[in-house]
């Protein structure tokens, strides 16, 4: 059991930047939690204090109901006390040490003994599929042998919570898929508490069983991957999960983002719901449909579409799927389809988009619910 | 799992807080050792240095005996008797623009020189181009005052008393300017100095892409004009640190000035400084100090300035910077008789002076028969009453103890405080006692040798407090030591520390290691070969020091380079050459040895102060 639990946690840093404001968060047991936001918006910060590495300015921090950290009690429990695992962006690896001795400190500052801590340490290179390097120093290993160093030397101890810093952010694309595999094999045998932090969202949406969304220090979404990306809770989830990311258009009049042209939202009319207080449209490129200009989209059945007309102004093929840029109404649009798209010659298209599939957004930039 | 602390009351109770507070420095004393640190610098370093720019206007022991002021009050008696009185020019005013003459000079030989043989050795196919540019780098290992005593060993003529140089006794009197004065002192600073120059030059040559040049040689430019409007600019801001940096160490070196002026009245600053402090009023030294830290501090500043200013000069070597040497052609024969010339002037000419006066019996008389090793492993030497040669001579042994017990202690703390300044500035980043820390240990460097000597005499001299008086100790030595050299230390602290990062120590955190354990298994043994590096230098360096050490040495506390002077004085030649070979031997052992273990070039790395 490790459920970690933030409440209301504060840090200010100096020059009075807010790294994370007000953050409550509970994660479950034996979930594998990402938090998951560009760079400088408070997840690296957030995982250190879980960690204990940075102390928080206000709130509290549980661990299974215990307190590790309380502004109002004045209680911080030492990182050393804590026993979780963390694994570094950078791995840091210690340079003298060979690999066994790597992964053996942590058992030995748990005071095990010789023969009980060969055989662990034995075990755990065997999991993490690097046996054969156990004599080696850091320096004579590759990226991706450091990575599973690393996390071996964390797993070594079993700690109920593990947590992780951007620990692919430094392999390449390759090797970066063969450890999200393991990654999420690891958790799926050992079952322990995983917080990973990451900016890619492809890993966030690939291994985590939740993700939490955060943009500068404040949480924004915290839910199952798919409903993420499916339900985005406000603009900012919506604009950074995604890609190519989510076409959004704002309603005439409204201030919009300095450089968006206003546009005229005539297609919230095709709701039957509420409307007012509506100002954004969402739209997820592969939920265009491009069809000859003045067609139906085929197969449409019964649902309801919206169609514009787009002139097309480039396509990018990337081998498993095609990406259309195109413009209308001083917006572009992106649109990807697995096939090549028919009608691309004419340089026009019409777009067709199902209304279920429109995200709406209000003025304060959170979803709108349609009934 | 358990929290540590599990301690009972009330919560927001002050005790919790406090013991909980308390539970935490235990395993992260960091911010505890700061704290100490920051004491410990501002007590050996700005509170003496505050304390003798405030003896500039206050009246001490010494000068109330004299002045018949009362001790303690303030006056501008001294300010106005050295800079604005009859004899403040014979004080301050010559010595001032005598040592400036001299930098001047100085730079002059020693700049081009450097520049000349770093292009030669760098960018041209000079016959023996690895070999000179690996000697060259001797004279700057040896201590500068070593030419000096090479200059009197050659060139002593009667005047100064003892036997006569080399040359005199060939038949040829050399006249008192060419023994004495000025032209002695230029030119052997200058040979201890252009190495500098060469290092500086043959960096910023490295540096500068050979495309560049190409470049232009596409846009039709002629070799002149390439050399004149893209190499020579871009070598400017290794000019410019060279220059200032010929002054700075003119400022701070005081054997040469002693050995070769004192005889003939030409002081330098840092001579007259020595003297004033020996023989005249605290006051006037106070203030004849604290001039020359002003224009220590005003070097540096300007420095600083230039580099930051020739940033943008900053030249990227890239994957192009191909080697491409300059055919010399017919110049090729000269310049490497020019080469062979300089490494005879520079190392050859002074080590062999050096070597030869320690073994003959009659100083420096060349003549079969005359060879001895008394100097070295004799007993009773004749004519040097109670002398031994140098392995069986009672002073010089206590004075090599001393030497090694001074700069081994004082580069020991200084290597630990770099280091422990290196970890502080890593693991409390942006935070005032880190910046504070960084800019007090830096502070030494900008004080000469001699003037940072004499704010530590005035201050320690007395008990103060609970802090007896540190006169005539060894410990006053190790001090200062210590300190003058912590810049050094505490640069390649924090570079050694910035490249290691933070996180190898919270990985350790994060397994539950605590402080010491951190320390001791991984800190310092990722940081061994800087720590080695911050040690040994400072030991190397303080072996040869002399600028720092002659105010503070007494009877007893005597090291090898002042007993160098000790026996100069008295007219016994062969040994202070015995013991300066001792000092050179020590000093190439142990470079050599480290650059064994650590694999570096430390060449480069050499910063002494005198």
């Amino acid at each position: 059991m490790a459920t970690i639990e933030l409440k209301h946690v504060d840090r200010t840093y100096g020059g009075g930047v807010k790294a994370v404001d007000d953050l409550s968060i509970t994660i479950e047991s034996g979930h594998f939690v990402s938090l998951l936001g560009p760079s400088g918006c408070g997840k690296t910060t957030t995982l250190r204090m879980i960690a204990g590495l940075d102390a928080p300015d206000g709130g509290e921090i549980l661990l299974d109901g215990k307190t590790l950290y309380s502004k109002r009690e004045g209680l911080v429990v030492p990182t050393e006390k804590r026993g979780m695992g963390l694994v570094f962006q950078s791995y840091a690896l210690w340079p003298h040490m060979t690999v066994a001795q790597n992964v053996a400190f942590g058992l030995e500052m748990k005071g095990m003994e010789r023969k009980a801590k060969i055989l662990r340490v034995g075990e755990v290179l065997e999991l993490m599929h690097i046996a054969s390097l156990e004599k080696r120093y850091p320096a004579q290993l590759s990226g991706g042998q450091q990575q599973r160093v690393a996390l071996a030397r964390m797993l070594a101890v079993s700690p109920d919570v593990l947590l992780l810093d951007e620990p692919l952010s430094n392999l390449d694309a390759k090797l970066r898929l063969e450890m999200r595999v393991e990654l999420k094999r690891l958790h799926e045998t050992l079952g322990n508490t995983v917080i990973y932090v990451t900016h890619d969202q492809l890993e966030a949406m690939t291994m985590s069983t939740k993700i939490a969304v955060m943009n500068e220090g404040k949480l924004q979404q915290y839910s199952a991957p798919m409903e993420i990306y499916q339900k985005p809770a406000n603009l900012t989830v919506a604009s950074f999960v995604g890609n190519p990311p989510m076409n959004l258009v704002r309603k005439n009049g409204s201030a919009g983002r300095s450089g968006e042209p206003a546009w005229d939202l005539g297609i919230l009319d095709c709701f039957a719901g509420p409307k007012a207080g509506a100002r954004t449209i969402g739209v997820r490129p592969e939920d265009i449909l491009l069809i000859r200009p003045g067609s139906r989209p085929t197969h449409s059945g019964e649902a309801a579409y919206w169609i514009r007309r787009a002139r097309v102004e480039t396509v990018l093929p990337t081998g498993s799927e095609w990406i259309v840029g195109m413009e209308t109404g001083g917006v572009r649009f992106f649109a990807s389809a697995r096939d090549e798209p028919c009608c691309l010659d004419a340089g026009e298209v019409d777009m067709a988009v199902p209304i279920a599939s429109l995200h709406v957004f209000c003025e304060d930039d959170t979803r709108m619910k349609l009934s | 799992m358990k929290p540590a602390i599990a301690i009972t009351g009330g919560p927001g109770g002050f005790l919790r807080r406090f013991r909980n507070n308390i539970a935490c420095l235990r395993y992260e004393p960091t911010i505890l050792v700061a704290v100490v640190l920051t004491l410990l610098l501002t007590y050996l370093v700005l509170v003496p240095l505050g304390s003798m720019l405030l003896d500039t206007i206050r009246v001490t022991l010494k000068d109330s005996a004299t002045t018949g002021m009362e001790r303690g009050s303030f006056t501008t008696y001294f300010l106005q008797r050295t800079l604005a009185s009859r004899v403040s020019r014979v004080l301050f005013w010559r010595p001032l623009l005598r040592t400036l003459l001299v930098s001047f000079f100085v730079a002059l030989i020693a700049i081009p020189l450097g520049a000349l043989m770093a292009w030669l050795t760098i960018r041209t196919d000079l016959p023996g181009r690895r070999f000179v540019s690996s000697v060259m780098v001797i004279p700057y290992m040896l201590p500068s005052w070593t030419f000096a005593v090479a200059w009197l060993n050659l060139l002593k003529n009667r005047r100064m008393g003892g036997a006569p140089g080399i040359l005199e006794n060939l038949g040829f009197i050399p006249p008192n300017w060419l023994s004495y004065g000025p032209l002695p002192i230029i030119v052997c600073e200058a040979l201890h100095l252009f190495p500098f120059a060469f290092l500086l030059f043959g960096n910023a040559l490295r540096s500068v892409d050979i495309q560049l040049e190409e470049s232009a040689r596409v846009l039709g430019a002629k070799r002149s004009v390439i050399t004149r409007r893209i190499i020579l600019p871009l070598l400017k801001p290794a000019l410019m640190s060279a220059l200032l940096l010929t002054v700075s160490r003119v400022l701070g070196s005081f054997g040469t000035p002693y050995l070769l002026g004192s005889v003939v009245k030409y002081h330098l600053l840092p001579t007259a400084l020595y003297n004033s402090f020996k023989v005249g009023s605290p006051g006037v030294a106070a203030v004849i100090a604290s001039a020359t830290i002003l224009i220590g501090v005003l070097l540096v500043t300007v420095d600083t300035w230039f580099v930051r200013e020739f940033k943008r000069y900053i030249t990227m070597g890239g994957k192009g910077a191909m080697k491409r040497t300059t055919p010399l052609g017919g110049w090729r024969i000269p310049a490497g008789g020019l080469a062979a010339l300089v490494v005879f002037i520079a190392v050859v000419l002074p080590l062999g002076t050096i070597i030869l006066s320690s073994v003959t019996m009659q100083a420096g008389v060349i003549k079969p028969g005359n060879f001895t090793m008394a100097f070295w492993v004799g007993k009773e030497i004749p004519a040097m009453p109670g002398q031994n040669g140098v392995f069986f001579n009672k002073e010089i042994l206590l004075a090599a103890l001393n030497s090694l017990r001074i700069a081994g202690f004082a580069a020991l703390i200084a290597g630990l405080s770099g280091l422990m300044v290196g970890y502080i500035v890593v693991k409390l980043p942006n935070t005032a006692i880190a910046t504070f820390l960084r800019q007090v240990s830096f502070l030494p460097y900008l004080v000469p040798s001699i003037g940072f000597a004499a704010a530590c005499l005035s201050f320690f001299a007395v008990a103060r407090g609970p802090i007896p008086s540190l006169y005539g100790t060894i410990f006053l030595l190790v001090l200062v030591m210590s300190m003058k050299y912590l810049p050094f230390a505490a640069r390649s602290g924090i570079a050694a520390m910035m490249q290691v990062g933070n996180e190898g120590e919270e990985a350790a955190r994060i397994c539950g290691a605590s402080w010491l354990t951190r320390i001791r298994r991984i800190v310092v043994p990722i940081q061994k070969h800087a720590l080695l590096t911050g040690i040994v230098l400072p030991f190397i360096t303080g072996m040869k020091e002399q600028s720092l050490v002659i105010m503070l040495a007494s009877p007893g506390t005597e090291v090898l380079t002042t007993q160098i002077l000790r026996y100069i004085e008295y007219g016994y030649s062969q040994l202070a050459n015995a013991t300066v070979l001792t000092i050179v031997a020590l000093i190439f052992g142990l470079t050599f040895a480290l650059e064994r273990i650590t694999g570096g070039n430390l060449a480069s790395g050499f910063g002494g102060s005198n």
